[in-house]
């Protein structure tokens, strides 16, 4: 039996295919990458390393990459707080009824596996100038605002109308990722806290929100990391407009890319990006994240 | 005992009004395909005057949204068989089979979770167009398949860890194969787990849009998710074709949502749960 799982050939057979994908469609690219970043290198020209500049160059001058970055940390902050904060009301809500349970926790995650390119375009026509949520407001004699093209102020409208539209879309995820959790909490818990004359808020501040921090980590950083891969939504509300208002890292980077052909330019941006997703997923493991409690 | 039933008469109110945030669009939008594109400005709220048919055939004809359908349909099932695979071997050498790297496989392929596609895809384009791979539906199943393995090995590694040893010790002793193990008892075995996986890819690589505009310029060769945003130009937008485009491409995932809604959930709440 032994001899049998300790097979060499077999292992390698088995791990081979997915190794080989994974070295090089995203091992070696990666390294390319990191490569093409100290590189000044377009559509025309052979790479030629030229060291630091383009990082200088993108976080020193680039104005643009100050929108993108600026927009990208207020995104990721807000779908963070939002969504752990409505996420988990929902969950609670959820749990605490019997009746229409399952519906409404299937509509609410529907828009999570629907396209976002497709959303993006129906939003964008909701919030465009003269047509969807404008039209309902000039009914009662109300002028909208131009939803997707007011670009004064720090944030942004535009921007806080995309993040709206990506709660809309992905909140159920972190609905859907509490109430798994809440579920599994022991029955016996609340009777003991019902007992001691706890009422159901209060149990829910004292019983399942410690229970469910290990959850609340996962969830947080799936969060950030997704909020900052964020592209199909702005791609198809705004394409990064008006006048690069609306512009987040991933935008940034396919403009440069695969607009400008800046290859190296673009390449510091997705480095920037990792070393964000990197720094994003280490914070919350190391504050948020706790083992999860024996039940 | 009032108390609480005026609490709970609350969060329903809260959770109906809610669920018409969420609905009211999609129903809106469904109605919009099949009204007249002047209806929009007159009558925007009301139900169609006259059903429009002609925007379907139009958005599947003249958007090439019926090839589209077909390009997209062929990499996601692709996709979804290769990661399956690919995936369930690699999840059975490191859940089932002794080696000393094993734990370490699985750290190198779990960094494929945290990795953004997007750090990957200037590389990727050049040595794909250096390869005949540019316009090519391979050059979308190869990456697509290899970001759908992290979460399919994460998955299957859990069902085969759970499987009792004594199945493949009974095995080994009337003189089976470690091949024929992972064949005949540890893939029937785990249905449920590649049922979920293949959920999870397939909504995911339907909906993607990044690599799909990058590595394909060619209308015959567009997913649906591209060929979508050809229905929005600078100054005329068809928004009734666009609204019928929008709904064909969605419609697959809404059926596959309805049948296999509990699954979909379990294999998010699976993946994500040590994640």
């Amino acid at each position: 039996m032994d001899k049998l799982l300790r097979n060499k050939k077999a292992i390698v057979i088995f791990v081979a295919p997915a190794f080989l994908l994974f070295t090089f469609v995203l091992f070696i690219p990666i390294c390319q990458s990191i490569y093409y970043s100290l590189c000044s290198y377009d559509a025309l020209t052979k790479p030629e390393f030229i060291g630091l500049e383009n990082y200088k160059q993108l976080l020193l001058n680039d104005k643009t990459m100050r929108i993108a970055l600026k927009n990208s940390m207020f995104f990721m902050i807000f779908s963070c707080v939002s969504q752990l904060v409505i996420g988990l009301i929902l969950a609670a809500f959820l749990t605490n009824i019997e009746k229409g349970r399952n519906f409404f926790k299937n509509v609410y995650y529907l828009p999570c596996v629907l396209s976002s390119a497709a959303l993006g375009l129906l939003w964008m026509f909701i919030f465009s100038p003269k047509l969807g949520i404008n039209q309902i407001l000039a009914e009662w004699g109300i002028e909208g605002p131009l939803w997707l093209m007011d670009v004064s102020g720090f944030i942004n409208l535009p921007m806080k109308v995309i993040a709206f539209v990506a709660l809309w879309q992905y909140v159920g995820q972190s609905m859907m990722l509490y109430m798994a959790q809440i579920s599994g909490i022991d029955k016996s818990l609340y009777e003991a806290s019902y007992i001691d004359g706890a009422t159901k808020p209060k149990a829910f501040l004292y019983v399942t929100l410690p229970l469910i921090r290990p959850m609340v980590g996962t969830a947080m950083s799936l969060n950030c990391i997704g909020s900052l891969k964020f592209f199909d939504l702005i791609f198809n509300m705004t394409e990064a407009g008006p006048n690069h208002q609306t512009e987040v890292l991933a935008t940034h980077l396919y403009t440069q890319g695969f607009k400008y052909f800046k290859y190296g330019y673009a390449s510091a941006i997705g480095v920037v990006l990792l070393i964000l997703c990197l720094i994003a997923t280490f914070i919350i493991n190391k504050f948020v994240k706790v083992d999860p409690y024996e039940m | 005992m009032k108390k609480i039933s005026a609490a709970k008469i609350a969060i329903y109110i809260f959770l109906i009004i809610l669920a018409f945030i969420y609905l009211a669009p999609l129903v809106w939008m469904l109605f919009v395909s099949l009204k007249d594109n002047s209806e929009i400005f007159t009558s925007p709220f009301a139900l169609p005057q006259q059903i429009q048919w002609e925007n379907y055939t139009f958005a599947w004809t003249a958007g090439y949204l019926g090839k589209a359908t077909l390009n997209s349909a062929i990499v996601c099932v692709v996709t979804l068989a290769l990661s399956m695979v690919i995936g369930s071997m690699a999840a059975f050498a490191i859940a089932r089979l002794r080696w000393k790297f094993a734990k370490l496989m699985m750290t190198y392929f779990m960094i494929g979770m945290m990795v953004p596609v997007h750090c990957v895809l200037i590389p990727l384009f050049k040595t794909f167009s250096g390869v005949g791979l540019y316009n090519n539906l391979l050059g979308l199943i190869i990456p697509y398949t290899t970001f759908s393995l992290p979460i399919t090995i994460f998955i299957m590694t859990g069902f085969f860890e759970n499987m009792p040893k004594e199945l493949f010790e009974a095995a080994c002793i009337d003189g089976c194969s470690i091949y024929k193990c992972f064949t005949s008892i540890a893939v029937p075995l785990s249905k449920t787990g590649l049922f979920v996986t293949g959920l999870m890819s397939f909504v995911a690589n339907w909906n993607e849009l990044l690599l799909a505009m990058v590595f394909i310029s060619d209308d015959m060769k567009k997913t649906l998710p591209v060929s979508l945003s050809k229905f929005v130009g600078p100054y005329n937008t068809n928004y009734v074709q666009m609204f019928a485009a929008i709904i064909i491409a969605i419609v697959p995932t809404i059926v596959v949502y309805c049948c296999f809604s509990n699954q979909i959930v379990d294999g998010l709440t699976a993946g994500a749960v040590k994640g």
